[in-house]
């Protein structure tokens, strides 16, 4: 059983995350498989974000 | 218990990895997501008012997946008296693809042979001394293997800089050029921590670009004694910490090509079954003890 919910930004399906999800996590919808970001969670409910997009200084 | 501070921009699977080794050793790995604070020099640390930066962390850890951000709160934190993984300057010369291969020069680090130009008829001649084409054009900043071009001749030069001289930002009319090595297929990534290589693999692609970002695929490579010396020697120049090195084999030998100061691991640790992560949070915890 999944730790957490959540509905994706973009398609709207619900999503399941485990329960190793974090804040700030940037995951693909398992539906649309667009980018989004964890912003909160609380309790067993996230809320998800559309990710923000690559920016050109981002990397290692 | 020591605190650890890790500063990051969102959690990507390195950071993830970084929390779970914490978890496991009972290192106390606090997230930070730097775009939630306010680096303020008068206040302290956002979350709990009036206590200090250097009251709540021992050392800093700083995973910013933006450049940008990382570079400015590594000199906050290091400004706040802070130690900081990895230093400022050691940042500041391996953000910059320019400034790292003048440092490695300068030390006698065998890298590739660069050149930097600004205009197109001195870039034209970069390469002629570069010995001729093809040539790698690249931003002296970037990463994941964006924006490089592979010249192949003078037309291409011409419309390249052309490009970035119409579209392109002013870091982007600062040419950073390289003699085009021909890679077996291939190059390496060797993970330092402090004066120790502790991991690498290969970068498979049958494109000329290596980075895992465009698709080469990560194998696990065994760290002889020639690529110990030259990723110790490329950290070593740039002032250690926690690395990335990337080599090129060529048929005189390994090169330096570049070194990341924020490196990704988690393909690293998935194929070699090294812990980077564990050791990585061991590294920090030296540095909180002044052992670095």
């Amino acid at each position: 059983m999944a730790d957490f919910t959540g509905s994706c930004p973009i398609c709207d399906a619900r999503i399941n995350l485990p329960q190793d999800t974090e804040e700030s996590e940037i995951i693909n919808c398992t539906e649309c498989n667009n980018s989004i970001v964890v912003e909160s969670i609380s309790e067993n409910q996230v809320t998800l974000e559309e990710a923000p997009e690559i920016e050109e200084d981002w990397g290692e | 218990m020591l605190k650890i501070g890790m500063v990051h921009s969102t959690i990507r699977g390195d950071e993830k990895l970084l929390m779970n080794a914490a978890r496991k050793r009972t290192i106390e790995l606090i997230p930070i997501d730097i775009r939630k604070q306010i680096l303020n020099p008068e206040t302290g640390y956002r979350t709990v008012p009036c206590e200090t930066w250097q009251e709540r962390f021992d050392v800093i850890l700083e995973r910013c997946v933006s450049t940008t951000l990382g570079m400015h709160a590594v000199s906050f934190f290091e400004g706040q008296n802070v130690p900081v993984v990895n230093t400022s300057r050691v940042a500041q010369l391996c953000a910059d693809k320019f400034t790292t291969s003048l440092k490695l020069r300068n030390n006698n680090v065998p890298t590739i042979p660069f050149a930097m130009a600004f205009s197109e008829d001195e870039a034209a001649e970069a390469a002629e001394q570069l010995g001729g084409y093809p040539v790698v054009l690249k931003p002296a900043t970037g990463s994941w293997g964006r924006l490089l071009a592979k010249i192949n001749d003078r037309d291409a030069l011409e419309a390249v800089i052309e490009q970035k001289f119409v579209l392109g930002t002013p870091p982007h009319k600062a040419f950073y050029i390289q003699k085009y090595i021909e890679k077996p297929g291939r190059d390496i990534r060797v993970t330092t921590i402090g004066d120790k290589a502790i991991c690498a693999i290969y970068r498979e692609a049958t494109h000329w670009i290596t980075n895992t970002a465009r698709g080469a695929k990560a194998k696990p490579c065994k760290i002889n004694e020639a690529l110990e010396k030259l990723s110790l020697a490329a950290s070593h120049a740039v002032g250690g910490g926690v690395l990335g090195i990337d080599i090129v084999e060529t048929r005189a030998g390994y090169v330096e090509n570049e070194i990341n100061h924020t490196t990704e691991f988690k393909n690293v640790q998935r194929v070699t079954e090294v812990d980077v992560a564990g050791k990585i949070l061991e590294y920090c915890l030296e540095v909180a003890n002044g052992n670095h």
